[in-house]
């Protein structure tokens, strides 16, 4: 048994999702006899990007600093190629471009450069779309065709450029096609893995990989120790561009429910199935989900969905790569607004139920899976520094924030869809910046607010509102943990806020 | 093998074990008090909890105090199948008995039944608390040698410290300069020929040098004191979390005037002693008529110490008044001192068998400190319900919090590995709150068994018929000497 998901968060998933970032090498002492030759590598000039269909692309990032709310980390810039595309546009990986200020294309060829901006980005899938500033930039350039995808065993071309600007592809061989993890936690959609020896070349592994004249893929992440590419599929691609072109963007739909495999012979007769079906279990339906709305709920065994049915290890039979886990026909075959039809057995009876997809935004999460491209929002009251609970800010503790960040905040994401089944955020004391209306207080932090002056805080603009009621002259700022309780004096906190912005520079008291 | 993980904080390399002053005749003639405590112990294994534990031996020390008694350390005796006591020179060996243990303060009194053994043995007597600064003497066995040893020091710190044995209590502990080494354990620390201390724990040189820790005597006496009902009945603990109330806006805010008095009461455990006799928010201003400070201390013997000092020195049914302000009205409350016990999920666990019930080559045993060092648990529920039982009074539904520890392969339980280190919430319908309640309900006939799990929907469900098919096989297979046990195996 395992625990996957259809929709783009699934609770249960984050421990695979680790995995998947980090290949596991192989194992030490293992002669080497058993890898494959890794003589010379096939490479070669790229001929059939000669008209000039890759664009280098240059892009100056710059992140919030979910610790100091207020002000932006230093910036960095990354570098990746970029694929030319019909409708003058550039596709990218969104990661590229996360939290950019400035983004530059550059013709490799003839070194000239054009500004750009994000026309759509997506960053469940790591997709983004730039287009030039200046119409006529991409004007002599051939775009790729993405309407072709390739089968599993194909071989296929990864694009880099020398420094120089000369194109050089790389023979890559498309070796599977499954569901794993893309670039967030808990984000799964078809996976291209291959193998292929690849050189590090021009500061970038952010790459297109195509097969002739067509656009297939786009790499994710290269383990130089196996050798093993895992890419964006060609599906997820063109289910993007094809979104994309409706504004506004709608995102990848997902039926908002997590689900276990009925494999065990034992579950199996207890749940009376007959050893033909297949079906998944229904472990957890998200409130006002898809599957909410169409009345899915906890227990009932999903026997089909789209017409296709589904075996107990949660795949059905996919037209292109064969057994494919569901996840990728809901979210990536299917679009946001269609119907899809399901059928179910619950209590032993059958029954039918239609679907009707929809995404939900990061924003919708009690907890947002991710914060990019917006600002963290924040309230400065009397130096306590207020945030609204994000992974964003989990993720601030660095790769391994799971371990790090504090537990019982990693605890709320993971299970927030049980623990808090309301619609609400969880506002917190991030940190105090000490000053005289905080002596004689502990250095706190990392507490949920549950009320203040008497008002429950669900989100930011609660503790806004609350803070103009001061009881008897003082804020009571109540904490899901000890002290459980502070108190400031609501004058002399407005009095001193001018001070207390002066003296740690802070632009402003608060962001919404 | 020298006990040395059983020492302290952190137990020091044999190699660097020779420090301090080291004189080979001791100014004070304690030979006759001083006894080398050898102990054979069996450690349990957490992971395989049927079977009887390792076995390793251990050198500690300790000394005869008044009724024929031999005090030490609980870590010098703790899990021990075999003690052997021996004199300063004396040839012969005498089999000890534990008579008295404390793993909350480490401490234990070890008793030798033949009578000849104490004849030619003097009892020593309790000091005071030393002052700060001033010398002491440690006596021992530590390593680099067989024969008794001293060290001097001097008395850097007297402060609340954690002791390490069950790692989840702090005391009253004083810290020396002179350096404490495995086999100093249970060793006596004189001052003017009054014994002032028990060694008892040190960090590792890796860490810090020349920092060693004894048990000072109030928490010895209070050691004795409660074991004279003939039973230890543990510290006893108000099981509440105060606040300083030192910020200006907050004191002003609870009206109180500006004399740095009084704590608030932040959260009280609502299983324990001052339930339903304090209540958050209540301003505690003394206690036993001693002021309270708005730092959470109070006066004590001219010294500020911490407000638990108070508690500390009581026993079990003892009781405590306390002066306090409930919405601004003078009140007063008498609290009967009681142990707490949530805790101790959080404690090192001796002396007892693992408990666990086995079932089709499931594996279940209650949450605690062993179990979670033992598998190296990072299951994010699991360390929640650990960090945050007392906080989130998750003994409220789980007493127990009961733990599918392990699985023992078999073609009965091939399916259901995804569930190891879930937390079992219903076995077949009955809650389960304790591990009793798993073995009773897999008791019931029943052809099948769902076992539900914490946040999880989906049970686990086992076949009657599978399981009795499968029961003899996994039990040769893995050796498994008995199938459960549920506590009745106790040491002492």
């Amino acid at each position: 048994m395992r625990f996957l998901a259809f929709c783009q968060v699934s609770f249960f998933f984050a421990t695979s999702a680790i995995a998947a970032e980090n290949p596991s090498p192989s194992p030490a002492g293992t002669p080497a006899v058993e890898t494959r030759p890794s003589a010379a590598p096939k490479e070669h000039l790229a001929t059939e990007l000669k008209g000039g269909s890759v664009l280098r692309v240059n892009s100056t990032n710059q992140s919030y600093d979910f610790f100091r709310p207020w002000s932006k980390k230093a910036p960095s810039n990354r570098r990746g190629l970029g694929a030319v595309i019909d409708g003058g546009e550039v596709l990218v990986t969104a990661e590229l471009v996360w939290d950019s200020n400035f983004i530059e294309l550059e013709k490799p060829d003839t070194g000239e450069r054009a500004t750009a901006k994000v026309a759509v980005v997506d960053y469940e899938t790591n997709l983004a779309l730039l287009k030039p500033n200046n119409p006529d930039f991409l004007k002599d350039l051939q775009p790729l065709d993405t309407s072709v995808a390739p089968k599993v065993g194909d071989h296929l071309s990864v694009v880099q450029l020398e420094s120089n600007g000369t194109p050089v592809s790389t023979e890559a061989l498309l070796t599977s096609a499954e569901v794993g993890h893309y670039v967030l936690d808990d984000y799964s959609y078809l996976l291209f893995k291959m193998s292929c020896p690849l050189q590090y070349r021009d500061n970038s592994f952010t790459l297109p990989i195509v097969q002739d004249h067509h656009l297939i893929s786009m790499l994710l992440r290269y383990d130089p120790r196996s050798q093993t590419i895992e890419a964006i599929s060609t599906p997820v691609i063109q289910h993007f561009l094809k979104e994309a072109d409706h504004q506004p963007y709608q995102g990848f739909p997902s039926f908002g429910l997590s689900f276990s495999t009925t494999r065990d012979p034992q579950f199996r007769h207890y749940e009376k199935l007959s050893d033909s079906e297949g079906g998944i279990y229904v472990d957890d339906v998200e409130p006002d989900s898809p599957a909410a709305q169409a009345d899915i709920q906890t227990g009932d065994i999903l026997l089909s969905i789209g017409g296709k049915s589904v075996d107990p290890d949660g795949d059905y039979d996919d037209a292109q790569y064969g057994r494919v886990s569901i996840t990728h026909f809901i979210t990536t075959l299917s679009y946001s607004g269609q119907k899809v039809p399901v059928t179910l057995l619950r209590h032993g009876e059958r029954k039918d139920a239609v679907v009707s997809l929809f995404h939900k935004p990061p924003q919708d999460y009690v907890i947002d899976p991710y914060v990019i491209g917006r600002a963290p929002r924040y309230l400065i009251l009397g130096g306590l520094v207020f945030e609204e609970l994000s992974r964003q800010y989990l993720r601030e503790w660095g790769p391994s924030w799971q371990r790090e960040a504090p537990q019982r905040f990693v605890y709320f994401d993971h299970y927030q869809a049980d623990l808090f089944p309301k619609e609400r955020k969880i506002v917190f004391l991030s940190q105090i910046l000490p000053n005289n209306d905080t002596i004689g207080y502990p250095q706190l932090n990392y507490m949920a607010v549950e009320r203040v002056n008497g008002q429950p805080i669900y989100r930011l603009e609660d503790l806004a509102k609350a803070m103009e009621k001061p009881v008897n002259g003082f804020h009571k700022i109540e904490f899901d943990l000890d002290p459980k309780v502070m108190y400031l004096d609501a004058t002399k906190v407005q009095e001193n806020a001018a001070a207390l912005q002066k003296t740690y520079s802070l632009p402003a008291m608060r962001r919404f | 093998m020298i006990r040395s993980t059983l020492f302290g904080i952190a137990c020091l390399a044999a190699t660097s074990a020779v420090a301090g002053a080291i004189s080979d005749t001791p100014k004070f003639d304690v030979h006759k008090s001083i006894v080398r405590i050898t102990t054979t112990a069996q450690d349990p294994d957490y992971r395989v909890p049927w079977n009887p534990g390792s076995i390793s031996t251990g050198i500690g020390a300790g000394f005869v105090i008044d009724g024929n008694r031999i005090l030490t350390n609980a870590h010098v005796v703790s899990n021990g199948r075999f003690i052997s006591v021996q004199r300063e020179n004396d040839p012969r060996q005498y089999s000890g008995q534990v008579k008295f243990i404390a793993h909350d303060c480490d401490l234990a009194i070890v008793t030798v039944s033949d009578p000849n053994f104490f004849k030619t043995m003097q009892p020593l007597h309790f000091g005071p608390l030393p002052t700060i600064q001033s010398d002491v003497d440690v006596y021992g066995y530590p390593i680099g040698g067989e024969r008794l040893s001293v060290t001097q020091g001097i008395v850097s710190r007297i402060d609340f410290e954690s002791y390490s044995h069950s790692g989840a209590d702090s005391h009253l502990a004083v810290q020396i300069d002179a350096a404490i080494n495995p086999g100093n354990s249970g060793g006596p620390v004189l001052q003017n020929g009054k014994v002032v201390g028990i060694a008892f724990q040190g960090y590792s040189g890796d860490v810090a040098q020349n920092v060693g820790f004894m048990i000072p005597t109030p928490v010895i006496q209070r050691f004795l004191a409660d074991i004279e009902s003939g039973h230890y009945n543990r510290y006893v603990d108000l099981s509440i979390v105060p606040e300083s109330l030192t910020n200006a806006a907050a004191r002003r805010a609870l009206g109180l005037p500006d004399d740095d008095t009084g704590v608030l009461v932040s959260s009280i455990e609502s299983d324990a002693c001052a339930a339903g006799k304090l209540e958050p928010g209540d301003v505690l201003l003394s206690i036993d008529g001693h002021r309270i400070i708005s730092d959470q201390t109070v006066e004590l013997d001219g010294e500020n110490v911490d407000l638990a000092e108070v508690i500390e020195r009581k026993l079990k049914g003892d009781k405590v008044k306390i002066d306090l302000l409930r919405n601004h009205q003078p009140l007063s409350v008498e609290i009967e001192l009681e142990p707490n016990n949530s805790y101790l999920i959080q404690a090192n666990i001796f002396d007892e068998y693992p408990r666990f019930v086995m079932f089709g080559g499931l594996v279940f045993q209650p949450l605690s400190k062993n179990l979670l060092e033992a598998f190296q648990i990072e299951d994010l529920r699991v360390r929640y319900f650990y960090n945050n039982f007392i906080n989130d009074e998750i003994f409220r539904d789980h007493p127990q919090v009961i733990l599918l520890s392990n699985i023992l392969p078999d073609r009965v339980n091939a399916y259901l590995s995804e569930f190891r280190y879930q937390i079992v919430d219903e076995i077949n319908g009955h809650k389960i709150r304790t591990l009793a309640d798993v073995a009773s309900a897999f008791d019931e006939t029943s052809d099948f068994y769902t076992i539900k799990f914490v946040g999880a929907s989906r049970p686990a469900v086992l076949q009657r018929t599978a399981v009795e098919e499968a029961k003899e096989r996994i039990k040769d297979n893995y050796g498994v000497r008995v199938e459960r046990n549920l506590g009745e195996e106790t040491l002492r």
